[in-house]
């Protein structure tokens, strides 16, 4: 096992993106890019599954349905049925738009919840690598399981600007 | 009432900056006795007999019902005064009454806050220091003495005093002192009638009309269902013939040729207006043509002026003719010669045999021609010693005024028997203020036949005294006003009926029924045709316009003006409220480039008013009419406009008008135009049923014609619209509130607003926000003028519509509040939650009929004594929550739990609403819809009935009748 | 931000060649400079704005609503209209930010970050109405179904009042949301080329330890995607459930199927109007004519000439369902309207919305910053109009004669109106000063594709 990791420091998306091509036909293990903005190609490189979030996201919006009918429900129906308005107590077009609404609130706020638990984006919690200037214009990319020359090497002949250590590891 | 609120008004008081005097003198009146601990409110000492069957009395928040007799104007209607812990609440119609048989009139009603009037007289005063009655009666009854020595005139000068103990009393007085007489004056005054019943039949008497006789009623000037004479007693027996389906032949035909366009007019058939100038010249025209029908052989009166179309007349004078012996003409002039004409064509129509009885005349106006002039005549000679003055105001109340004020200086003494400062109490050096009405006792003979006796609700509030007692205390006797008149019934009435011997049953039974009917009246008197060629036509004034000052309805002669909720009442015809205004005919506003509020001049005689113009459809050009009443200035704070806590200041208003007093004697007035503009505060700005763009007539108050209603029941009433549901609709299995209003008995007398308000403690808001179109009252009466918005001459025709929540099955209300705050009750009645209320007014807005009412502000009382007259039963609404009409719901429960007392189920009838006890014409009839035997039901299934804005679905509760005009063309 | 092609024939999104690094400094730059005197100007009208509109309100919730014009017919005038208004102009935040990406509108980039900005600050401003027209604003918390001991007593789930509440707190969190997301990257940027200091801090506590990480990245594209997708529907239920309000009720000029469409169409048209004079003033103000370029002016015209004839043939549909109706109150609500004693208010209505936009035809006013700033303002008052002219000349006269009334606001209505704006650009210029204005990693993202368009051909080729 190495007893450092090496970041390879790119100032394009081209260019990483042509790295870490290069570093999954090599069958290297890529650990991870940080780049500025989501650079497209990038999950076939990295190998990464489609986000799960979308099926989570549905899940939510249909609890929040039923919790919001069912409520609505039980209320008119069952708790404190009233006559208002000489109204059926089942009015049941009059209670589609609450649903909605709370359907789309669960929803989007839920799924928003589950990507920063998920992905450990929590309040105060330090960012990786934040002094290399993935926030800015670099393009940072860390391969994993193989010697200190070995990384430099690869790193550099894929274009790499500089070739950063950081003791320890990112994760 | 205990001290922690005596303690919460006092803060209130200061939050409202009701200055520190006024509050001490608050503090002195009913509170005074609330700090020291324990309910002030009691039983007077004398046994005093509830109506009816009595619940256990003094029970806390049990009402009791005493039987009692309206003070508020000489008419003396029965009325039942409603007592809950010891205070009087509210008042209305007694129906065991003889004469008013039920029903009581706006001002009737209002009288109730005149008792709680924090201004009234905490007790006697010599020359303005408060002193003891000793004191005060020392001083008179030396007065009284040197005068006798000196053989210088006394004078008791009074209104109409129909009284029988009292003018025992007073003979008693003058058996004392010889040199007492007692001058009586009414203003404005029914004194032009006696005088021509003298002239035409020998009599100086004001006949007792029974107009449920009349067949066809032909009006000059009369305001009968309004202010003239007995309104409750005339509205009721005239709304006995208004029932077309009753019986086909019942329906009367009504007739009105008047100047200014009266509550009484606006409800006739033929509305012909006519100068004042002219109606004595219409009059006699009437009579020549009757005459001619009826082969009148007699004398005929002279001719005079008149420009009445002929076919109108011979049309009138054909429908007379047609009901002999069941048709009345009727004379609200002040010209002896109107009157008497108008007597020559009841005798040509045998109206004395049937409706005018002169056999037992009313006495609710009385005395001589020119007394008062006399008097001043008298007091300027210096010749007066002592003046007593009761129940009237000279110093305001007559054309004379600014000279009785003059002269009243050289009168030895001057004493008021005032019960609160008004014009002349603050001339007079001896003030005896006497109790209010409802704190005494008293006994009237105001209507031919009957005597009402009035037994006090409560102990005397204030260190006020009975005017019997004081008079039988100058006379050096200690007698009460309830042992005085106990006496007189005992000699004088107590022989005159049958009935029992022994006095106690007797006294008991009148004291509970509040009135008895004696049989006796004077004979015949006969027609005496040579005093018609006598008569005069009145003058016709050269210049200006003639001007008629009237009584309104809200405020009558005036005595009431500090009473906010007479004030804040809109007046039936042109619903403006706080101040009166000159009303002129729309071709002259048009000619002398008027517009409304615009500030006009007035000017007869040296003397000068201003006021705001009013310009009013059906009113007689030529003609400019103000009421009087208004504008009494230093009575008092309700003159003004109502404090509202806020952090900053409000637009303080003023209540407008003029006092017309001064001027109500000139026949003609010249008009001058300021350029201020003051705008009157009405309650509804748009007066047409014909809206102004489309030019089409909504049909929210239906009406037909009697010939057409004949022919077929449903005349201008087209059935409703099968209303299809798309769910079920909800059952009720118990009682549907419901209500039926009959648009044809319906007079606009207002009587129903003022009850509600007192009903439902409804908070009178004030001028400014009353401009602001914020009137609070849950029951409304629209009025609407029907015929060409733009039409300058001719009378348009008139409806009213009493209109307050209907209650509907589906209530757009109830949807739209987010809170709930608003429901349907299982009996059908839209409930209003207030303590859940949060104030998003959607339900007001989405209300078809705008019923709904929202507490804009904290509306504290002026007057805080006058929250004493708060109903206890129902809430007193906070800032920020709506309101409105809730069908007396208080009433509907204590009915029900009647009703489980006594082990019996409701019957109909059991629930009579403030609105519906108190309507003279019981146009309004209320009651379960469900069960088909209810009155309200079947009236609701009958031809006449639809319901306002049924298409819309909504299913209103209340029910209209259509009006049916019985036109003869 | 999913790639697409963009031709290179089209105008650059932003203009003058940039390299990332630029872009960061352009946007990040005035942040850490001092303010500019226009922007010290600027916030000084709006304090004052915002001041007088708080001692309004604080006067009317002391006093009652009787401080208003209000009276027994027209329960609703200034207040549900500025509300209708407010929320009218939050709908082109959300649309720009979740329309315009899900159709993969490229050119947005530079604008919705303010967008969504004007957005949750217009829902603020709207919130407000509703709250303080109550009668007893200080029991508002009832309209929330909240389990409580009075029994049974919950809300009533028929009150499109009630759907308003859950419409309009939805629409601010989820809009909240969705603009927090959109930042994290940005802040993190902020985050990390700040000095030591507690400006580094707070960004560093608000940017969630934000590291660029391609593996967060990925599932931070879905989510965004998910909350257009949401946002999308909700902007059209908010407005058709306000329109509920009234759409719902019995009151002629109310009562009307096509409020609806018609609704939410003026609201996208408020909105852009609104986003057209914040981008003019904002470019002005923060130099950003480079990224807020005339393009955008221009794509922002033609939704504007788009909505507004939409709304125009609402008008007139409007008209037309009343004549053809053949109901009394009907005609005469309309009649009222274009007659009445509000006429004036009317045609203003009509000149602002219909008339005026119709300039937008010409490509040279479409890109005349001055004359489109002047009708973006006009609009907006048209569009005040149309609120003022459905709520309350309908109320004023409705089916009984006899309790139809006249209207006039007082000071304090419109000193709460007046303040409602302070508190709009209050917000608005602090927001200019702390946060990036605009959307740094997607620029950058549009910027590189723009330029990588060539080698992604010879990519594809093989």
């Amino acid at each position: 096992m190495p007893t450092k990791t090496f970041v390879g420091v790119f100032d394009s998306d081209r260019a990483i993106l042509a790295a870490a091509r290069a570093a999954r036909e090599k069958g290297l293990l890529i650990r991870d890019a940080y780049t500025p903005f989501p650079v497209h190609g990038m999950d076939e490189a990295l190998s990464l599954p489609p986000s799960w979030l979308s099926r989570a996201c549905f899940a939510l919006g249909a609890s929040g349905l039923a919790f919001a009918l069912g409520f609505q429900y039980w209320v008119s129906l069952f708790d404190w049925p009233m006559n208002i308005g000489g109204k059926p107590f089942d009015a049941s077009p009059a209670l589609i738009p609450i649903a909605f609404e709370i359907t789309v609130l669960v929803a989007g706020v839920g799924t928003v919840a589950t990507l920063l638990v998920f992905r450990g984006l929590l309040p105060g919690k330090p960012a990786d690598l934040a002094a290399l200037g993935a926030t800015d214009d670099k393009f940072l990319l860390v391969i994993d399981g193989q010697t200190e020359e070995a990384q430099r090497a690869f790193y550099r002949e894929h274009g790499a600007v500089r070739v950063e250590a950081v003791g320890g590891g990112a994760r | 009432m205990n001290e922690e609120e005596a303690k919460t008004q006092a803060v209130e008081d200061a939050k409202d900056g009701i200055k520190r005097r006024d509050f001490l003198q608050l503090m002195t009146g009913a509170f005074a006795a609330l700090a020291a601990g324990g309910c002030r409110f009691q039983k007077p000492a004398e046994k005093i007999v509830p109506a009816l069957v009595a619940p256990e009395e003094g029970l806390p928040g049990q009402a009791a019902w005493y039987a009692t007799t309206c003070g508020a104007c000489p008419a003396a209607c029965g009325a039942l005064a409603k007592v809950r812990d010891g205070r009087p609440i509210k008042l209305e119609g007694n129906p065991e009454h003889p004469v008013s048989r039920g029903g009581l009139c706006a001002r009737g009603q209002g009288s109730l806050l005149d008792l709680y009037d924090s201004q009234r007289y905490a007790g006697p005063r010599v020359a303005g220091a408060p002193v003891d009655w000793d004191t005060a009666d020392l001083e008179v009854i030396r007065a009284l003495e040197r005068a006798r020595a000196s053989g210088k005139a006394v004078r008791l000068l009074s209104p109409t005093w129909a009284s029988p103990s009292a003018r025992a009393e007073l003979a008693r007085l003058r058996a004392r002192f010889p040199s007492l007489r007692h001058v009586v004056y009414d203003e404005p005054s029914l004194q032009a009638s006696i005088s021509a019943h003298r002239l035409t039949h020998g009599r100086a008497a004001l006949p007792s009309y029974h107009l449920e006789k009349a067949k066809a009623i032909v009006s000059f000037d009369a305001d009968f269902l309004g202010t003239w004479g007995s309104p409750v007693q005339f509205t009721k027996d005239w709304a006995a013939r208004r029932k077309p389906d009753v019986e086909p032949g019942l329906m009367s035909w009504h007739a009105q040729f008047e100047a200014r366009m009266s509550p009484t007019g606006a409800n006739a058939d033929l509305r012909v207006p006519v100068k004042p100038s002219e109606r004595y010249g219409t009059i006699v025209e009437l009579g020549r043509l009757v005459a001619q029908k009826t082969g009148w052989s007699g004398a005929v009166p002279p001719s005079g002026p008149t420009s009445v179309s002929r076919s109108v007349l011979l049309q009138t004078a054909a429908a007379l003719v047609a009901e002999r012996r069941r048709a009345v003409v009727l004379c609200g002039a002040a010209d002896v010669a109107s009157h008497a004409a108008a007597n020559w064509l009841n005798h040509m129509l045998g109206a004395y045999e049937s409706i005018a009885d002169l056999e037992r005349p009313a006495a609710f106006a009385s005395g001589e021609e020119g007394g008062f002039d006399a008097l001043l005549a008298e007091l300027d000679r210096g010749e007066v010693a002592v003046l007593i003055v009761r129940g009237c105001n000279p110093a305001q109340d007559h054309p004379r005024a600014a000279d009785f004020r003059k002269a009243a200086g050289k009168a030895g003494l001057v004493v008021s028997l005032a019960g609160r400062p008004d014009e002349t109490a603050k001339l007079a050096r001896i003030v005896c203020p006497e109790h209010h009405y409802l704190e005494s006792w008293s006994d009237h003979d105001a209507h031919g036949g009957v005597i009402s006796l009035s037994q006090p609700a409560l102990s005397p509030l204030r260190g006020t005294r009975g005017a019997l007692e004081t008079f039988a205390r100058w006379d050096g006797r200690r007698a009460t006003d309830y042992e005085s008149i106990r006496s007189y019934f005992r000699s004088s009435v107590l022989p005159r009926q049958k009935k029992t011997r022994s006095f106690e049953t007797f006294w008991e039974d009148a004291v509970r029924l509040g009135a008895l009917t004696l049989g006796g009246g004077a004979g015949k008197a006969a027609f005496i045709p040579s005093s018609l060629p006598a008569l005069k036509a009145p003058p016709v004034s050269a210049f200006g316009y003639e001007f008629i000052a009237y009584q309104s309805v809200a405020l009558g002669d005036g005595r009431q003006a500090n009473n906010p909720w007479l004030q804040e009442l809109p007046d039936p015809i042109t619903k403006t409220t706080w101040g009166n205004f000159a009303s002129f005919s729309p071709s002259d506003a048009k000619s002398l480039g008027l517009v409304e509020g615009r500030v006009v001049k007035l000017e007869a005689e040296g003397v000068s008013v201003e006021l705001p113009a009013h310009v009013q459809p059906g009113q007689a050009s030529g003609t400019v009419a103000a009421a009087l009443g208004y504008g009494r200035s230093g009575i008092g704070v309700m003159a003004g406009n109502l404090p509202v806590v806020k952090m900053l200041p409000i637009d303080f208003q003023p209540a407008s008008g003029a006092d017309v007093m001064p001027l109500s004697r000139a026949a003609a007035v010249t008009v001058g135009l300021l350029s201020r503009v003051e705008r009157l505060t009405k309650t509804q700005t748009y007066d047409h049923l014909v809206d102004p763009l489309l030019g089409e007539r909504r049909d929210h108050a239906r009406e037909t014609v009697l010939a057409d209603y004949l022919l077929n029941p449903r005349a201008g009433n087209p059935a409703e619209a099968k209303a299809h549901s798309l769910w079920k609709e909800h059952e009720y299995a118990g009682p549907k509130w419901g209500m039926a209003i009959d648009l044809n008995a319906c007079t606009g007398c207002s009587a129903c607003v003022l009850s509600c308000n007192l009903e439902n403690n409804v908070p009178v808001v004030g001028k400014s926000e009353i401009a602001k179109s914020r009137d609070m009252h849950w029951l409304r009466l629209d009025r609407y003028y029907s015929g060409p918005p733009n039409a300058l001459e001719g009378s348009p025709d008139v409806s009213f519509q009493p209109m307050l929540c209907q209650h509907c099955g589906n209530a757009p209300c109830e949807t739209v509040c987010p809170v709930l705050a608003t429901v349907h009750s299982t009996e059908g009645l839209n409930m209003q939650v207030y303590n859940r209320c949060v104030g998003t007014r959607y339900c007001a807005n989405n209300c078809p009929y705008k019923v709904r009412r929202f507490n804009w502000f904290d509306y504290a009382h002026a007057d805080l004594s006058a929250n004493l007259a708060l109903n206890p039963d129902v809430t007193v609404r906070s800032r920020g929550v709506m309101e409105k009409c809730s069908f007396c719901v208080q009433r509907i429960y204590t009915a029900k739990a009647d009703a489980k007392v006594e082990g019996r189920v409701m019957r109909d009838g059991d629930v009579k609403p403030a609105c519906a006890q108190s309507c003279p014409s019981e146009a309004i009839v209320f009651g379960d819809l469900n069960d088909p035997k209810s009155k309200a039901a079947k009236l609701a299934k009958s031809e006449r009935s639809y319901r306002v804005l049924s298409e819309l679905g909504v299913q209103p509760s209340v029910h209209y009748l259509t009006k049916v005009r019985n036109k003869r063309v | 931000m999913s790639t697409s092609h963009v031709s290179p024939l089209r105008e650059p999104l932003v203009d003058g060649v940039k390299d990332l690094g630029q872009i960061t400094r352009d946007v990040c730059g005035p942040l850490d400079a001092a303010p500019t005197a226009a922007w010290y100007a600027a916030f000084a009208a709006a304090l004052c704005a915002l001041s007088y509109g708080a001692v309004m309100v604080i006067h009317q919730v002391w006093t009652g609503i009787g401080t208003w014009g209000l009276n027994k017919t027209v329960g609703w005038s200034w207040d549900i209209t500025n509300f209708v208004f407010w929320v009218g102009i939050g709908h082109a935040g959300t649309l720009i930010s979740a329309i315009l990406f899900l159709f993969r509108q490229k050119w947005r980039t530079s604008i919705n970050r303010s967008a969504e900005a004007m957005t949750i600050f217009a829902v603020m401003c709207a919130g407000i109405f509703p709250l303080i027209h109550m009668g007893r604003p200080w029991l508002a918390y009832w309209v929330m179904p909240y389990p409580n001991p009075m029994g049974p007593l919950w809300v009533n789930f028929r009150s499109p009042l009630l759907w308003d509440v859950f419409a309009i707190s939805t629409y601010f969190i989820i809009s909240a949301t969705f603009w927090f997301v959109g930042l994290i990257p940005d802040l993190a940027t902020m985050r990390d080329r700040l000095p030591e200091g507690w400006r580094k801090k707070v960004f560093g506590l608000a940017s969630l330890g934000w590291s660029g990480s391609h593996r967060t990245w990925q599932h931070y594209e879905m989510v965004y995607l998910l909350l257009a997708g949401l946002a999308t529907p909700l902007v059209f239920s908010v407005h058709t459930i306000v329109s509920f309000d009234f759409a719902t009720s019995v009151i002629p000029g109310w009562h009307a199927t096509i409020f609806p469409p018609y609704f939410v169409c003026g609201a996208i048209f408020s909105g852009f109007a609104m986003v057209l004079t914040l981008m003019i003033i904002a470019r002005k103000v923060m130099n950003f004519e480079g990224y807020i370029t005339l393009r955008h002016i221009d794509a922002i015209c033609k939704v504007i000439l788009l909505t507004s004839m939409i709304v125009g043939l609402a008008y007139s549909t409007e008209l037309i369902t009343a004549y053809y109706s053949s109901n009394h109150y009907e005609r005469f609500a309309f009649i009222n309207r274009i007659k009445g004693p509000f006429a004036g208010f009317y045609w203003m209505m009509v000149f602002c919305n219909v008339l005026v936009p119709q300039a937008l035809w010409f490509e040279r006013i479409r890109r005349d910053v001055r004359v489109l700033f002047l009708i973006s303002i006009l609009i907006n008052v048209g569009m005040w109009l149309e609120r003022f002219v459905i709520i309350t000349i309908s109320l004023h006269r409705d089916y009984l004669p006899s309790s139809w009334t006249d209207y006039s606001p007082t000071y304090v209505e419109i000193g709460t109106y007046i303040g409602s704006f302070g508190l709009f650009f209050t917000c608005f210029l602090l927001f200019c000063r702390v946060l990036p204005m605009i959307a740094i990693s997607e620029v950058k993202g549009v910027l590189s594709y723009a330029r990588g368009d060539q080698d992604k051909e010879s990519r594809h080729a093989h």
